[in-house]
């Protein structure tokens, strides 16, 4: 039997890339693929963050529960989360913290002992494991100068006190929300738009006018020295359609075409900084790779498959 | 108060298999694969990459209830090949392609770091 394959060939290109955003141009895949990267780097790539609370001391305003839930939607830096165990899978322990290979353990002791109102921050928690700290996001700004603080937990007043234990565990968005790496994950259809020059050379200067002021975002634009309509930024284009409904109120159908390339994305991708926005990608890309192991066809199903009799059999080469 | 954990959305139960295969005994080469703690994710792209196999007369998935935690793909094949063809032949291709992405991603990322000073 000749080997079948409808294998494709996707091309990347990066726009733009920082730590916590990224840019890219993916081409050559469909609609399907892209959207299970999207889903995949929303809610299964895997982020650590705390997972459990046994508060000490807390006579602050805030209840216990209301501060352990602060607790956990702080982004905690998770480069090291796709080599983690799941603490349901850990055989090791109990996911009590003490086990390197599912659990990290935070400490937070503060305490307000003047008239000024003490600022409890992502700061203060201090981590049993250098690897997993809460994100500081003057390092992702890039800026050191500016005196940020990190995330706010709570503030204590003179005599008010907060000491707590918390432990951090491997988790996906699927589970909370918390566990998601991902600040906004977008794509879109990369527009083309194509205007029919000798209608548009037939048009009044008035009419190509009302043409580029009727998209509420700025696509096209009159060129200064030809006075023809031009497409300066295809992107800015929402599919809102204002457009071709214009020129159809004027009669003019036709003049300006737009389609969605279908196999053509532009992806945006903002993390919560757990992780890099090139590091989540790739994760994303590793993640969808073992769901699909997963779902494989395992041996004694084939096994069952029998019942196809000769045909399936020879079929298969056998 | 008697909401399913969360963690059974995708955590697949002991003692249940992950993909069961359903031959269709009214029309030959169909069959349905029943796939457990899997959703549109797994099933929109696997549809998709059936459609490309000329071999594939029919090829669809279904999320029978959101809370049941399995989805169903169907496929109709003609005799030139069968549903489990068709299907391996889908996730191979879909693994070969994401193969592909992951080194054409690493490679634009190493290509974009030095062209910039990042």
């Amino acid at each position: 039997m000749e080997e079948r394959s409808y294998q494709r060939k996707p091309v990347v290109k990066i726009r733009e890339m920082k730590d916590d955003y990224m840019k890219f141009e993916l081409r050559n895949t469909d609609a399907s693929v892209a959207n299970a990267l999207r889903r995949v780097m929303i809610a299964e790539v895997p982020t650590v963050a705390i997972d459990l609370v046994e508060i000490e001391v807390n006579s602050s305003v805030l209840n216990d529960e209301f501060i352990a839930h602060r607790l956990g939607l702080i982004p905690l830096t998770s480069e090291r989360a796709m080599s983690m165990r799941f603490s349901r899978d850990c055989d090791a322990c109990d996911g009590d913290g003490q086990c390197e290979y599912c659990s990290v353990e935070f400490h937070l002791r503060a305490k307000c002992v003047v008239d000024q109102t003490l600022d409890v921050t992502s700061k203060d928690l201090l981590s049993s494991d250098h690897t997993v700290v809460p994100v500081d996001f003057n390092e992702i700004a890039g800026d050191e100068t500016s005196e940020q603080k990190g995330v706010m937990i709570v503030k204590l007043r003179r005599g008010q006190e907060l000491r707590l234990r918390a432990i951090a565990r491997k988790g996906i968005g699927k589970d909370h929300a918390k566990w998601s790496p991902a600040a906004t994950v977008t794509f879109m259809y990369e527009p083309e738009i194509n205007i029919n020059e000798d209608m548009m050379a037939r048009l009044s200067l008035e009419d190509k006018q009302s043409i580029v002021e009727s998209s509420p975002t700025k696509v096209f634009d009159i060129d200064p020295t030809t006075q023809q309509v031009v497409v300066v930024d295809a992107e800015a284009y929402t599919y809102d359609d204002e457009v071709i409904k214009k020129l159809e109120s004027m009669g003019k159908t036709g003049l300006i075409d737009i389609k969605a390339k279908e196999d053509s994305f532009i992806f945006t991708v903002e993390t919560t900084g757990a992780v890099k926005a090139s590091q989540l990608v790739l994760n994303a890309i590793e993640i969808l790779k073992q769901k699909l192991d997963a779902v494989r066809l395992s041996d004694d199903t084939v096994e069952a498959d029998d019942q196809f009799g000769e045909l399936g059999a020879h079929m298969r080469g056998g | 108060m008697n909401a399913p954990d969360r963690y059974e959305r995708f955590v697949v139960p002991e003692g249940t298999k992950k993909v069961s295969y359903e031959r269709d005994t009214k029309i030959i080469n169909a069959a349905s694969f029943i796939i457990e703690r899997e959703e549109h994710t797994i099933g929109n792209i696997v549809r998709m990459q059936l459609h490309l196999d000329e071999n594939v007369l029919f090829a669809g998935y279904k999320l029978p209830h959101p809370l049941q935690y399995k989805i169903i793909i169907r496929i109709h094949t003609t005799s030139q090949s069968s549903p489990m063809q068709a299907y391996n032949l889908a996730i191979n291709d879909l693994d070969k392609e994401l193969d592909h992405l992951r080194s054409a991603f690493e490679d634009e990322i190493a290509n974009y770091s030095s062209t910039r000073e990042y």
